[in-house]
């Protein structure tokens, strides 16, 4: 179990990032963050770029900022960090519950939230985070610079929208709207696992029905998903128990093509996305009413 | 003259053991938490190469060529060995049963997707993988089998060519009129079982150095090796060569559970050493390598049963039907597991009579090897479903229902219809201490309520027997001969008085080169400090097996309780002949040799061994002047198997009985483990601090091999885990806190009592598991068959017996 032979660099600047982008031939490079998903790639064999750029000592990638909006985050921040955050503990406790429920504290140690946005695994908690609180993710290249929102970025598995000259840089995470409820909830087989399905959902309730809700899912289809149907669907109704039924059933049977491995059925993993997005919105739908009258 | 082990611990010459019956600190765990030990990996040799194997993707093939010349080019390859140096150089891996063994490099075809098609010796592990993949192997596939039922039909792919047939065994074996027990039950019931492959993970994986010098053939082997006295004799087999040109070196190693085989790997580097002219060639084989074809697979199992039962409710006869698919050979042993059922095949219960339809066959997947618990395990999974199918059909409560089928305590030693011999035992005590522990009653009554709110709560009790030190006579139906496991000590005192002990085994985890320490001290009256264990290679050692089949810790203890025995005896004649008196006047106790009626006329251990090694002069002349001895253990009155396998086996009996709780989540299948509590019986405690250890860790693989691991292969017989992404070992998170009650009942026939525990909760905990899970489903009118219970499977039970009901309900 030892990789292919590879050029490794290690910048220190994200201009010298991009020149030596630039001078090679992007499809025989790989960009690493925390290297919690490439190195074992490399180390099995699976991947096998003739050059690896260490993103580790770029200056300036690694930070949490509070803005007017919410928060922008470094792409080569540790989860770690995040979860040490009280900012984020603070303002963004959805952020925060998926973070933890990331790996096991070893891995959040040196895994980046840029790295698992540009990784893209269809299981990942983050995407489904960044679709559901409406991210923005920070790319450059030499062309420039630019904005993606999240509904964008994510395309299928472990492929973004990013181009092969791009980097991600930064990740810029709106603050929830006041009285807003959130939840999320995963099924794995272990603690740490990467999740078989998961769930995530906010929403607001004003005079007694559903206002904004989002929804969204991982480990089911090929990227996490958003389900503007379901949300239009619950958009102006009472949270009840049998909306809240409707809306997940409409959710599950909007999966097209579910996953399927040796611990889940495609079946399973759609029955399972339905009962999570029901959860999530019940558990969202008491937080959201707690705000409206604790507030 | 005999030598008189010590039965019992107030049989030591001590006035009260300040060591023996203790926790102490384990004299291995400094060397161990800070990595000073010497594993394999860190040993580095003069000129030595490494060597990495190149594996078939295919589970059935035909090799029509092998182009290695672009792999030999590569700069820093030393060799590249093929299946003609296995064929030149050594032969067909021995195996289980006889004539299912294969070179260790596939020669015409492959039989299962990782078997070694060639390997490279070169100067680092990353050039020999560069080289694999300039390794051209052709193949021509072919139909591959990976079911054991299709593997048994007359027109299935054969997987050797050696053999007219898939079928390893096909035996019915019979002990008692079972016929006539169905025909007179009261009550019989039957029911299929499926318990999927899974087996050991150790830390550490099996690594090697091979040493074979290709002018005197002696061959030196370093690694992280279980049985090195069995690995070394293995290794003189399959290269033809005398016993005494093979010397195996053991290191420390990260655990085995039964998983450090490691043979094909080993031989291929032996085979890559020879080539390069006597070079040392390391291989340590990786995770990887360990997950798709390592000594860690075991018990893929489908199980028919049958019980019958009288009027009362008592067990009449056991029918078990066992399909087990042992993979594509026999080298790797895996039919001991089958085997060795037999040496508690009724469990902790009077059944009288029994019958075992027992089916080895051989499909394209890795061979089986052993794994802790080596076959009971699921046995004892389907014993215990099939007691409480029992129970809940005649309305009885699952933990009296057991009782009232107990062996009872005035009874032993109790023989069982398939042969064996239990030493000791009271299951009734044990049963009371659990239910006492659990409050049961209590939970009985948290568990209505539960079931009141509609929430699929359930409570197992399950009951087994662990044998403990094995001896080779279980296994003879699988073509194991021979009976007697020897385990030998050299104890000695230098001239200061320190003791030194020198044992054939390596540090493995079990702690028991603690457990010599403290026999020694309270022996001689010593402190742990006083005593130092080393381990010799297998040309040096005295015989030894090392750990397995729960047998180190009562053969260590013989052996060395008897090779203490043997300097007493010594010492007490020259301080006799110093003394000027007889042998028999000599008394020694808490370390001081006393002449008998002279107060104050004594000497320490340290005063006798000194004037021994200083003043031979003053000895009688038919005296060795050595403060040394060495004994050799072997458990006593074991018989030969019969035909129909029946034999005193395992020497002893341990029982225990496991009371969980669980709670299954409806919607998702998950299982939450709530209460986990147990009693158990395994004597008398040497080390009780290591008893719980090994209990502990034992519950937690029994809990994963419940819920959670299994090595699935595609109808193709493509191995689908071969990480620890999708093989799901249980961590810190998935273990409950458990509680534990200990009963002592000694055995009468081992030293100091003790009964082998090392194997332990995994005999019970799947059994107990999987009770509670089909308590908590019984509402439901269904029940979980296969293990693991996955959250996957368990779902589709509960969604199609609701389905069923809501239909049953339309229909009204």
């Amino acid at each position: 179990m030892k990789p292919a032979p590879f050029e490794y660099v290690a910048p220190s600047t994200i201009s010298g990032v991009l020149e030596i982008l630039g001078q090679n031939d992007p499809d025989e490079v790989k960009l690493m963050a925390g290297g919690q998903s490439l190195m074992p790639l490399l180390n099995m064999r699976l991947s096998r770029p003739a050059l690896v750029i260490d993103l580790g000592k770029v200056a300036d990638l690694d930070f949490i900022r509070e803005t007017d909006e919410g928060v922008v985050i470094g792409a080569m921040t540790s989860k770690r960090a995040v979860e040490d955050s009280e900012l984020i503990l603070r303002e963004h406790p959805l952020l925060w519950e998926s973070t933890v429920a990331i790996g096991h504290p070893p891995i959040r140690n040196r895994g980046t939230v840029g790295g698992s946005m540009a990784q893209a695994d269809p299981a990942s908690e983050y995407p489904a985070v960044a679709l559901v609180l409406g991210a923005e993710l920070v790319a450059v290249s030499a062309r420039g610079e630019r904005t993606i929102p999240a509904d964008d970025f994510f395309v299928t598995f472990l492929t973004t929208c990013l181009e092969p000259d791009e980097v991600l840089t930064e990740i810029r995470i709106p603050r929830l709207a006041p009285r807003s409820g959130w939840a999320f909830q995963e099924v794995a087989r272990r603690h740490g696992d990467f999740a078989i399905v998961g769930a995530t959902a906010t929403l607001r309730l004003e005079a007694g029905v559903v206002v904004d809700p989002r929804i969204a899912v991982f480990g089911v289809a090929d990227r996490a998903l958003r389900f503007s149907a379901a949300e239009s669907l619950l958009t102006g109704q009472a949270a009840s128990d049998e909306m809240i039924d409707e809306v997940a059933s409409q959710a599950a049977a909007a999966v097209e093509d579910p996953l399927e491995d040796a611990h889940a059925s495609a079946d399973y993993r759609r029955h399972l996305a339905g009962v999570l997005v029901g959860r999530v919105l019940r558990e969202a739908a008491v937080r959201a009413a707690e705000a409206s009258t604790g507030a | 003259m005999a030598i008189e082990i010590p039965k019992s611990l107030d049989q030591l010459p001590t006035t009260r053991p300040r060591y023996v019956g203790r926790g102490i600190r384990r004299v291995e765990d400094v060397g161990l938490l800070t990595g000073r030990v010497e594993f394999v990996d860190d040993v580095v040799l003069p000129r030595m190469l490494h060597c990495a194997i190149l594996r078939s993707p295919l589970p059935h093939a035909r090799i029509t060529g092998v182009d290695t010349q672009a792999a030999e080019a590569l700069e820093g390859v030393t060799a590249v060995v093929t299946g003609e140096d296995a064929r030149r150089w050594s032969l067909p891996a021995q195996s289980s049963p006889e004539g299912w063994g294969t070179h260790c490099i596939a020669g015409d075809k492959v039989h299962y997707v990782g078997e070694p098609v060639a390997a490279v010796a070169a100067s680092s592990r990353r050039v020999a993988e560069d080289a694999l993949e300039l390794i051209e192997v052709d193949y021509e596939p072919f139909e591959a089998v990976a079911d054991p039922f299709e593997a048994m039909k007359p027109e299935s792919p054969r997987v050797l060519d050696a053999q007219e047939t898939n079928v390893m065994l096909d035996r019915v074996f019979t002990w008692g009129d079972v016929d006539g027990a169905f025909a007179d039950a009261a009550h019989v019931f039957q029911e299929k079982f499926r318990w999927n492959r899974l087996g050991a993970n150790p830390t550490e994986t099996f690594g090697c150095i091979s040493e074979w010098d290709p002018m005197s053939l002696d061959l030196t082997i370093h690694g992280s090796i279980q049985s090195p006295g069995m690995f070394g004799l293995g290794r003189a087999a399959t290269f033809g060569l005398p016993s005494n040109k093979v010397n195996i070196i053991s290191h420390p190693h990260g655990g085995s559970f039964g998983g450090k085989g490691g043979t094909r790997g080993c031989d291929i580097s032996c085979l890559l050493s020879r080539k390069v002219g006597g070079r040392p060639v390391k291989w340590i084989e990786d995770r990887g390598e360990y997950l798709l074809s390592g000594g860690g697979q075991a018990w893929d199992r489908h199980y028919e049963v049958a019980l019958a039962l009288d009027a009362q409710g008592i067990v009449t006869g056991l029918k078990v039907g066992l399909v087990d698919d042992l993979g594509a050979t026999g080298e790797a042993y895996g039919a001991i597991s089958a085997a060795k059922p037999l040496a508690a095949f009724t469990g902790p219960y009077t059944i009288p009579v029994a019958q075992y339809d027992l089916k080895l066959v051989a499909t394209n997947k890795l061979p089986c090897g052993p794994y802790r618990g080596m076959g009971p395990p699921p046995h004892f999974f389907v014993l215990e479903q099939m007691m409480d199918i029992a129970a809940r059909s005649l309305g009885e409560d699952p933990a009296e229902f057991r009782r009232k089928n107990f062996i009872p305590a005035d009874q032993f030693p109790y023989t069982i219809p398939s042969g064996n011999e239990y030493d000791s035992g009271n299951y009734g005590e044990v049963l009371d201490q659990v239910l006492a522990l659990s409050d049961y009653s209590a939970m009985r009554a948290a568990q209505a309520e539960a079931r009141a709110e509609g929430r699929l709560v359930g409570v197992g009790v399950a009951s087994a027997i662990e044998p403990g030190v094995f001896d080779w006579n279980a296994y003879a139906i699988v073509g194991m001969p021979g009976t007697g496991v020897p385990e030998g000590a050299t104890v000695n005192i230098d001239i200061l008085g320190n003791a030194t002990v020198r044992v054939g085994f390596s540090l493995e985890g079990q702690g028991q080169y603690t457990l010599i320490t403290q026999l020694v001290a309270d022996y001689f009256g010593y402190e742990p400090e006083d005593v130092r264990v080393v381990q010799l290679d297998t040309q040096s050692a005295p015989p030894s097996f090392g750990p397995g089949g729960s047998r180190l810790g009562v053969a260590i203890t013989g052996a060395v309780l008897g090779a203490c025995e043997r300097i007493r005896e010594k010492m007490a004649r020259v301080v006799a002949v110093l003394m000027q008196s007889e042998a028999e006047n000599i008394e020694f106790m808490d370390g001081k040799f006393m002449l008998k009626g002279a107060p104050g006329a004594e000497m320490t251990v340290a005063e006798v061994a000194g004037t021994m090694l200083a003043r031979s002069d003053l000895l009688p002349p038919d005296i060795d002047p050595r403060p040394e001895a060495t004994h050799v253990w072997t458990a006593a009155g074991r018989t030969p198997a019969d035909e129909q396998g029946r034999a005193k086996s395992y020497l002893t009996a341990a029982h225990a009985v496991h009371i969980v709780q669980v709670e299954i989540d409806a919607e998702t299948g998950m299982v939450e483990i709530q209460r986990y509590c147990l009693a158990d019986d395994c004597g008398t405690r040497l080390n009780p601090d290591t008893v719980e250890g090994q209990t502990e860790g034992s519950v937690v693989q029994g809990i994963g091999a419940a819920l959670l691991e299994e090595y699935v292969y595609d109808e193709g017989a493509q191995p689908l885990t071969t990480s620890f992404m999708d093989y799901l070992m249980p961590t810190v998170f998935d273990a409950p806190k458990i509680e534990m009650v200990a009963v002592v009942t000694p055995s009468p026939f081992t030293p100091l009592g003790a009964k082998g525990c090392g194997e332990g909760a995994i005999h019970t905990t799947p059994a107990a598991v999987m009770c509670a899970i089909n308590d908590a489903l019984a509402p439901l009118g269904t029940s979980a068959r296969e293990v693991p219970a996955s959250p996957m499977r368990l779902w589709k039970l509960i969604s199609e017996a609701r389905n069923r009901a809501s239909d049953e309900s339309n229909d009204d």
